[in-house]
């Protein structure tokens, strides 16, 4: 069937399946490779991308459900949370990286809603992206710094 | 270019590299289909190593694998350091599997150890030949001309010269032997931290992982493969005609039953023109399998046979005996006995296996997260029909490995697929796959009986270990523990006993067995851990005060078998100050609240020290870790940052397999096959954690990637018996 997605702000026509998960959508047909597969299940974050702004599994979202909605992908993290991206990189927050797109848009899903979270607020918001290499340490430091410069307006 | 350079004020307070003021970043992408030694003539390329051209871009070329370990950011930072390069002219190439670089098996943490040297001395010759050229040209001697921050200096005229200038007079030089390398005090990359030249592209989702890569016409297969090993397709009950999307449905020859266990395990290949539409017809299929000696397999008759084979002498490790401890157990005192347990375990890196190729007539290029591709380029040439010599094999980024991608079955899969078909095929293995089709970590169990004194300090030690040996893997006849895996942790334990005995025995799994991130270490670090805190509490000691009483004063371990290489030893005294230091760092002495216990480990492995201590508690029922203190002797290391982020993912890595890991199997089946039923830690359970680095102090260069886990799930166990007077001898430790 053909589709009409809102992915960071372009409005594009795919024609799949209307099943397709939109994680698949995105890899396959629209080359935005930043959102991985981990699991299929909802399990482990990987694929998380932000639905009408809200942090969202990929992999469980049929495509034909998606008609209208406001989808945004790591690739426009850069734009709309230059202070997230930079703290990460500045933080050597990441090891082998995988699950670093997902953990981030979960990151910036909790910090549009939330300026300033706490210890127990990040690990609500973040308990549904697995990071394997064990990086959970440096996630949660690198959300507060985050957080600080956004509430300053700097970023680094 | 794809240099990005980024000025960063960071805040390093937190990573305790006080005195560090700059942190150097270098954005790299991983260059696509790049070829080493394409430069242009006229460029200057010393050695495999580094290029540079006339721009003075500086390429390294990095002949080991990224999964996380940070080793394409310290290869670069050594060969960079040496040529006092400017960091934001340096730019990472990644090698293809070619034997001309050596060894290129990103495994055993041994990266560093192996290529510090040879890289220190590529940088060196090549910073050596871009003096002599500048002192050519000025007709000056070469001792009075100097490199600094990629130009060459004469301080007398104050003249000076860019390397990018001299490029070309270097490279008719001869490349010199023995340059000269600089002091640690000059380093100027070696030792500091670094950001990942990765760092950047992950953080915006541009890192190029084996799923990312992709080429024209591509299609992506899901294999479905049979339950149990060595078992193939029997028929195929509900073949799809016609299907949109669908490519074929190809019948992959099923593995042996037995070792060598490296190709491919067969099964259905469903080759679709999306990932979605392959899986979904896979899905559907409805394929009987054939039968393989393998269907009997069941763990818990393997953990049974486990317990039975240490309840009973097994084979003597040769050279591990000393006194008669028979006669001191028939003499009597305090005995203590105890056998420790531990499950299968999968690697499960957050990227499930998955490799491209592009097979034709003439040709096969491959890209994949592999650990070895020097080592899977004749196997992907035979399973081409190729020559080697046509075959190119280049890693992407690894999403994880721990083990795991150091074997090209799923690289042999897209290989098949991309000949049969005549298109480029990515193989996508879905996390089901992974889970059940691993190459598992061994389930294993030990049995420790001693005689100890009013110290608790054992006047006689017996050790026994089984366990399915990873040597199964590579013949049909292996059974008994190899030398190297009883070396991990159980033939070299370091404590001084007069009477000392060490038992082994093997038992052939019906599973592929492999190596998971610190191996054997895992379950001969927990026994003898928590075996050892026994002891100390048998007699109401302090665990740490008895464990520095067990260990000589200095001196190196003389392990049974053969001695290990200059400088790979096992070094007492350095063992004793990881313990020292961590006393210190957790405050150990300090008392802590009724119901929170600390608990103490150290292991000795891939040539590092490592002691660690955790508070932990009971929470609702279930551990709960507060704290994790880490102390690691790596020798000299070169991005102390990446150090303390292996410890801190080591903590966690540990926490997952002691609190979670268990796979089982039944009828040949692996019975997990997802998060669901096989858990990771989240974040919410993972313990704040404090690191420290023991100064480089001109040692050999250790491993840094595996050896913090093993002491995570003894100090749990004897943090849980702190805290609750419960001792936990079977991982994982769920209640």
């Amino acid at each position: 069937m053909g589709v009409k997605l809102n992915v960071n702000g372009d409005v594009v026509d795919v024609d799949v399946s209307g099943d397709t998960p939109l994680l698949w959508v995105l890899r396959d047909h629209l080359g935005l490779t930043g959102t991985k597969y981990g699991c299929g299940g909802g399990y482990c974050g990987a694929c998380t991308v932000h639905l009408d702004g809200a942090a969202t599994r990929s992999c469980q979202l049929p495509v034909s459900t998606l008609q209208g909605r406001a989808i945004q992908t790591i690739e426009s993290l850069d734009q709309r949370h230059p202070a997230l991206v930079d703290t990460w990189t500045n933080n050597n927050v990441a090891q082998c990286g995988y699950c670093q797109s997902g953990q981030l848009m979960s990151a910036a899903a909790l910090l549009d809603g939330n300026p300033k979270p706490t210890d127990a607020d990040i690990d609500a918001a973040m308990t549904g992206n697995i990071c394997r290499c064990g990086t959970y340490v440096r996630i949660r430091a690198a959300i507060h710094q985050a957080a600080g410069h956004q509430a300053t307006g700097s970023a680094e | 270019m794809m240099n990005t350079i980024t000025n960063l004020s960071p805040e390093f307070s937190r990573r305790r590299f006080l005195g560090v003021s700059g942190v150097l970043v270098l954005g790299a992408s991983l260059p696509v289909r790049r070829a080493l030694a394409q430069t242009p003539a006229g460029t200057f390329e010393p050695s495999l190593f580094l290029a540079m051209d006339g721009q003075g871009t500086v390429r390294v070329t990095v002949h080991r694998s990224e999964m996380g370990q940070g080793i394409r950011t310290a290869l670069t930072q050594i060969v960079a350091d040496e040529l006092d390069a400017d960091w934001s002219r340096v730019e990472v190439v990644q090698a293809q599997g070619d034997v001309k670089y050596g060894d290129q098996n990103t495994d055993g943490s041994r990266s560093i150890t192996q290529n510090y040297d040879r890289l220190r001395a590529a940088g060196a010759s090549a910073r050596l030949m871009l003096r002599q050229a500048a002192a050519n040209r000025w007709n000056v001697k070469v001792d009075d001309v100097a490199a600094a921050n990629h130009e060459v200096v004469h301080a007398a005229s104050s003249r000076r010269l860019g390397y990018g200038e001299l490029a070309t007079e270097a490279g008719l030089l001869p490349v010199p032997e023995n340059a000269p390398l600089k002091k640690e005090s000059e380093h100027r990359y070696i030792g500091k931290p670094v950001i990942h030249v990765d760092a950047g592209d992950i953080a915006r989702g541009k890192g190029t992982f084996g799923a990312d890569y992709a080429v024209p016409n591509m299609a992506t297969a899901v294999v479905i493969r049979c339950p149990w090993l060595g078992g193939g397709v029997k028929s195929i009950a509900n073949k799809p005609m016609n299907e949109p999307g669908l490519v074929a449905i190809e019948t992959l020859d099923a593995a042996p039953s037995a070792g060598p266990l490296f190709a491919p395990l067969g099964g259905v290949g469903v080759v679709a023109e999306d990932t979605w539409t392959a899986m979904r017809i896979a899905q559907g299929l409805d394929i009987e399998w054939t039968g393989s000696p393998n269907q009997t397999f069941n763990s818990d008759e393997l953990r049974q046979a486990l317990r039975d084979a240490v309840a009973k002498p097994g084979t003597p490790v040769p050279g591990s005996e000393k006194g008669d401890v028979d006669a001191v157990f028939a003499a009597g005192g305090t005995e203590l006995s105890a056998t420790y347990e531990t499950p299968f375990l999968s690697h499960a890196p957050m990227e499930p296996p998955v490799a491209v190729a592009d097979v034709t007539e003439e040709r096969c290029v491959l890209h994949a997260p592999l650990q070895d591709p020097q080592s899977a380029r004749p196997l992907i040439a035979a399973q081409a029909g190729l020559t080697p010599d046509k075959v190119e094999v280049t890693p992407t980024l690894l999403g994880g490995a721990f083990g795991r991608k150091s074997k090209p079955d799923f690289a042999l899969e897209a290989v098949e697929l991309s000949k049969r078909v005549k298109r480029p095929v990515r193989v996508q293995w879905l996390r089901e796959d992974d889970i059940r089709h691993d190459y598992l970590h061994a389930s294993s169990a030990q049995h420790h009986r001693a005689v100890i004194d009013d110290e608790g300090k054992p006047t006689a030690w017996l050790q026994r270990s089984a366990f399915p040996s990873i040597t199964t893997v590579f013949a049909a006849q292996a059974v008994q523990p190899a030398p190297w895996e009883l070396e991990m942790g159980f033939s070299n334990l370091p404590y001084s006993v007069e009477n000392q005995r060490m038992e082994s025995t093997g038992i052939r799994p019906g599973a592929r067995v492999g190596w998971l991130r610190s191996v054997c270490n895992i379950f001969h670090a927990f026994s003898a851990n928590v075996f050892a805190d026994e002891m100390a509490s048998a007699v109401g000691r302090d665990s740490i005060e008895h464990r520095l009483a067990l260990i000589p004063a200095s001196g190196k371990l003389k392990q049974p078998g053969q001695p290990a290489p200059p400088g790979h030893e096992l070094d007492f005294g350095r063992l004793r100050h990881v313990i020292e230091r961590v006393r210190k760092l957790s405050d150990w002495d300090k008392p802590r609240p009724e119901g929170v216990g600390l608990g103490f480990a150290v292991h000795h492995s891939f040539r590092s020290y490592v002691a660690t201590v955790l508070e932990a508690s009971m929470d609702n029922g279930r551990p709960s870790v507060s704290n994790a203190y880490v102390v690691l002797d790596c020798g000299t290391y070169v991005n102390p940052d990446t150090c303390v982020a292996q410890m801190e993912g080591a903590v966690v890595f540990g926490l997952s397999l002691s609190l979670y890991g268990d796979i089982s199997m039944k009828d040949g089946a692996v019975v997990q096959s997802n998060f669901h039923d096989y858990p990771m830690l989240r974040i919410a359970e993972a313990p704040a954690t404090k690191v420290e680095l023991v100064p480089s102090q001109g040692r050999l260069p250790a491993g840094v990637g595996e050896p913090g886990v093993p002491p995570v799930a003894p100090a749990l166990s004897n943090a849980l018996f702190a805290a609750t007077g419960t001792r936990h001898r079977t991982l994982p430790i769920r209640t």
